[in-house]
């Protein structure tokens, strides 16, 4: 009953398209975060499945109902909103029962529920406290009862945790994850924060400039990025992205070569690519052992130092690899390269270092279209991740 | 500041003995202007307190005075006969005529809410094309004098306007010596400041909470009457005590839409009125019935005066 289907869904704004086209299956129990920057049309999405906004073009299903035109009340859904949105004259109970006593039911079932609900999010005793006389936690978990009371079929949450300071946001994050074992009510989630989506959700829908980019699981997007979009969108800090071309000796840029057949990935040769890898996937050359199949040396310099604790991000600067038959358009944004080490390497700022990358991790991406060719160089297309490559390789 | 004084000295004693108390006086407001600015305040209040308030003193100077004394008077009552506040309810049904102005003034009140109500909500929290013109427009037929529209509005009022759709005649309807003559010109005279003031307020409600009234289960409509209404509790409070005191001492439609009858729904200008007599007029009389008329709103301010100030200084809500 709780599954949720945007089909060819659109939403203008005069002359701005919020959402362009949207088709979205969102299955019953199921966590979905919807990420995306600022202004991507996550939170117009939402609305629309709200029935905040009515969508210009397209429908909306929640269950196997049509609610393309149904207005909020009559949806079945329950919201929790960025900025809590507790009624602030009226109590914790009152707010918390706000729609069942909308809906007319009986004292004691209403006393019931708001119990049940506030023990759920650890709100007990405070129920006849006013929102103005709680911390913002306490008000969050006031919104999220309100929002479980009425047994929802899907919980629709538009950045609850943004308002939150760090420390508060971690733990309510975990919370969060809780609720929905114990309640197993498909969620949908709206946030900014990669971080956010990556730990709590089953599945990601990656939308950008009104359009859904991706939907798959935290990892696969993480691994397997369909596009450059969501390859620098998921993972912080973000992938190293460098422009370059594809040869009969593999990938050519102004600083990086990456050598294979062209053939094995089925990338014709000629073509303009973008080669992302993760700072993770950049190893110094003293841990090349580290790495089952790294590719040739690159020549750096450090830049920057970012000791993080756990690790350290390392900004280098690319030496130029010799290539007098590549156009120079894209020399400027290639020069650099960001790689995380771990804390005890021994590294300085300003220093020459070499280094190796994964090839198993190298991702490669049509320059123009933006659209992902290959994951791992020494796979073929279809294959998914390091396990498959390092058995390849392993001979 | 101990410091300051005895770092004066000597030449500051100099100083002084060359200049006049005023130049003295100066010089101390201009090291101490907090005394200047209490000095105003003062003042100003005093002022206030004089121009607001000698008319009530007023008033009861001449209430207290037996008629036939007052000619040339002074500041001080001419006698002492405070009877004269049961013989002004002898004398007319005063009581009825206060009756009259109370319902009209909550009627219009609860009307011009109501309305403006649902125009701030759509002036300050709906966007649509028009919008600026239209509030122009609201704003800009509030200061038409009332006195342009008396004419017209009493030929309607009293049934000699007929409108013909073909064969068929529509009268009017005769209302005069009805409430409706005053109530829908008050109302509709008193919208405009009334949708102003709820437009700023409704607007400041953050979306959210609407957003969280409807799908929790209300209606936009719903959302208004249970959470937006409530919040804005000092505008609305404020817009309807305005309403309630304009229509209160309303003078023009309310003298002219009855006969003056308190029967007749005439309101509390007509009961001071029918004190006058063809041959006397009695001024104390006149003169208590002014206090007593007066005493209901008076205390309406002062219990709502908390409201109406927050609610005319400020929007003062916080999310």
């Amino acid at each position: 009953m709780g599954d949720v289907k945007l089909e060819h869904v659109s939403k203008h704004y005069d002359d701005v398209t919020a959402v362009d086209d949207m088709n979205l299956e969102i299955n019953d129990g199921e966590f979905i975060c919807l990420v995306g920057p600022s202004g991507c049309g996550k939170s117009t999405t939402m609305e629309m499945i709200a029935g905040l906004t009515i969508p210009s073009e397209g429908k909306v299903f929640i269950g196997d109902r049509e609610v393309t035109n149904l207005p909020p009340k009559d949806r079945g859904v329950a919201m929790v909103f960025q900025n809590i949105a507790l009624f602030p004259h009226m109590d914790v109970y009152d707010n918390i029962s706000f729609g069942l006593r909308l809906r007319n039911y009986d004292k004691e079932e209403i006393d019931r529920r708001v119990e049940r609900a506030s023990e759920i999010v650890q709100l007990g005793g405070m129920l006849e406290r006013m929102p103005d006389e709680m911390s913002g936690g306490q008000r969050q978990r006031v919104a999220i009862a309100r929002a479980i009371v009425r047994n929802p079929g899907v919980f629709l949450m538009d950045e609850p945790l943004a308002n939150l300071d760090a420390k508060l946001r971690v733990h309510m994050r975990t919370e969060l994850q809780r609720l929905h074992k114990e309640l197993d009510t498909t969620i949908v989630y709206v946030t900014h924060d990669q971080a956010e989506a990556m730990t709590m959700s089953d599945r990601i829908a990656v939308i950008d400039s009104g359009q859904l980019q991706q939907i798959d699981p935290p990892l696969v997007c993480y691994n397997e990025p369909a596009n450059l979009f969501v390859a620098g969108f998921i993972g912080s800090p973000s992938m190293n992205f460098l422009d370059g071309e594809i040869t009969e000796n593999g990938f050519v840029s102004t600083n990086i070569d990456v050598e294979f057949d062209p053939a094995d990935v089925g990338i014709e040769t000629g073509r303009d690519v973008t080669m992302g890898i993760r700072p993770e996937d950049v190893y110094l050359v003293q841990n090349e052992r580290q790495v089952a199949n790294p590719t040739h040396r690159i020549e750096a310099t450090t830049d920057v130092l970012e000791p993080m604790g756990d690790e350290i991000f390392v900004y280098l600067k690319l030496a130029e690899e010799a290539h007098a038959d590549l156009e120079e358009a894209s020399v400027a944004a290639n020069d650099q390269l960001l790689m995380s080490v771990s804390p005890d390497s021994d590294i300085e700022e300003d220093r020459d270092v070499e280094v190796v990358l994964d090839r198993t991790r190298v991702h490669l991406f049509d320059t123009e279209t933006g659209i992902a060719l290959s994951h791992g160089i020494e796979s073929t297309i279809t294959a998914s991740g390091p396990a498959d490559a390092e058995a390849e390789s392993d001979d | 500041m101990s410091s300051e004084t005895s770092g004066v000295g000597v030449g500051a004693d100099d100083a002084e003995m060359k200049r006049g108390p005023l130049g003295r006086w100066v010089d101390k407001a201009i090291k101490n202007p907090d005394r200047v600015y209490r000095a105003m305040f003062y003042v100003a209040t005093v002022f206030f307190l004089v121009t607001t308030l000698f008319p009530f003193y007023w008033l009861l100077v001449l209430a207290l005075t037996p008629n036939r004394l007052i000619t040339n008077m002074g500041l001080l009552p001419k006698g002492f006969q405070p009877e004269v506040f049961i013989t002004m309810f002898e004398r007319v049904p005063f009581h009825l005529f206060m009756f009259n102005s109370f319902v009209l003034g909550i009627t219009t009140t609860v009307i011009v809410l109501l309305i403006a109500s649902l125009a701030g909500y759509v002036f300050g929290r709906l966007r649509f094309p028009g919008k600026g013109i239209l509030m122009l427009g609201i704003l800009a037929i509030s200061y038409f004098p009332p006195a342009a529209f008396l004419i017209p509005l009493f030929e309607l009022f009293t049934g000699n306007t007929a409108l013909s759709i073909g064969a068929v005649t529509i009268s009017s309807p005769d209302l005069f010596n009805t409430p409706a003559p005053m109530v829908l010109p008050f109302s509709a005279l008193f919208l405009p400041l009334s949708i102003f003031i709820l437009t700023t307020f409704y607007g400041q409600i953050p979306d959210g909470l609407e957003d969280a009234a409807r799908v929790e289960g209300t209606t936009r409509l719903g959302a208004l009457f249970r959470v937006i209404v409530p919040l804005s509790a000092p505008g609305v409070a404020t817009a309807g005590v305005l309403t309630f005191i304009a229509v209160y001492n309303e003078f023009f439609f309310s003298f002219l839409m009855n006969n003056g009858e308190a029967s007749s729904w005439a309101p509390i200008v007509a009961g001071i009125l029918k004190y006058q007599g063809q041959f006397d007029t009695p001024f104390n009389l006149m003169a208590a019935a002014s206090i007593v008329g007066v005493l209901p709103v008076a205390v309406l301010v002062i219990i709502a005066q908390e409201r109406i100030v927050s609610g005319l200084t400020a929007g003062a809500l916080k999310e």
